[in-house]
């Protein structure tokens, strides 16, 4: 079933069409809060906020145009919505050790390793840039509807990939030199 | 490793599977069905809405349709007795001019009462 006929059962109350869209765009919505939030709790509970805020205003999305644009824009709204409450809180990566439950330990080490290291340098690059190369190089959404759901314009988001592509390609190869030395 | 360039225009699968492993966790189900029970109150509020509002228009609604059946019982019958009424009161008949064929046409003996308010009235 298309995604706008789900919302409009979802706007008329059908709980069954609500959990298809919502375990069709799960991942995305979370990856793109976790992008903004860069942490997994509260990327869940912004991606949920998201989706209960999309319900919420199911009739105000226009079924002729794509579902999924309009629906991170709402979750990547929750998101800084919920990063502006918790400003005490930062947005420490969880230590490996404490997310690692894999039993072989040289794989999880090395997974650990890389995740501090890439989550480091996705940390460090401006929001927008983050999210742009998350839609383009993780979603696949092409650069106008990034454009649209950013509010930019298109050469500022093929811009922003770049930059975030530079910075975590740089990363990228610095975890690969460390692997082989230590290897 | 090659330089990206800004015109690429295609994702790059080996940064797109290096971010979708950082930033991706948990089971997408299992959070879609805890969304789904937070949503619980929102979706289950429409039919609710749905059938309170019934009920509220069903209360004023049934007691003017009682109101009127009433009123619709009440002016037939009425009707009725007016009907029922043009021939057999002579007195109105006399009003009408027609009460003098009334009584010749009746097959029973007139009332005195009758014939003398006909009798009055021409």
């Amino acid at each position: 079933m298309q995604d706008a006929e789900l919302a409009a059962l979802a706007q008329a109350g059908d709980r069954d069409a609500f959990g298809t869209l919502v375990l069709r765009y799960a991942g995305q919505a979370r990856r793109v809060a976790r992008a903004i939030l860069g942490n997994s709790d509260d990327g869940d509970d912004a991606a949920q906020d998201g989706f209960l805020a999309a319900l919420r205003h199911l009739g105000r999305y226009d079924p002729t145009r794509p579902f999924g644009p309009w629906l991170l824009r709402i979750v990547a709204n929750a998101a800084n919505d919920r990063r502006r409450r918790r400003k005490v809180r930062t947005a420490e990566p969880i230590p490996p050790a404490a997310r690692s439950t894999d039993p072989a330990p040289d794989a999880a080490t090395d997974r650990a390793a890389f995740r501090g290291e890439f989550e480091a340098a996705l940390a460090t690059l401006p929001e927008r840039q983050r999210l742009a190369v998350v839609l383009f190089d993780v979603e696949g959404y092409p650069h106008e509807e990034i454009a649209e759901l950013l509010g930019v314009p298109s050469g500022t988001v093929r811009s922003d990939v770049f930059h975030a592509r530079r910075a975590l390609r740089a990363a990228l190869a610095k975890w690969r030199d460390w692997r082989e030395e230590t290897a | 490793m090659t330089t990206p360039s800004p015109f690429d225009h295609r994702p790059d699968p080996e940064l797109g599977a290096a971010l979708r492993a950082v930033l991706s966790g948990g089971d997408d189900r299992a959070f879609a069905q805890r969304v789904v029970a937070a949503a619980e109150g929102q979706l289950g509020a429409r039919p609710a809405d749905w059938v309170d509002q019934l009920v509220r228009w069903a209360r004023p609604g049934l007691a003017a349709a009682l109101v009127l059946m009433a009123g619709a019982a009440i002016w037939l019958g009425g009707q009725r007795t007016a009907e029922s009424g043009n021939l057999a009161d002579p007195l109105r008949m006399a009003d009408d001019g027609l009460a003098v064929p009334a009584l010749l046409a009746s097959t029973t003996d007139p009332d005195v009462d009758v014939v003398l308010a006909v009798a009055l009235g021409n």
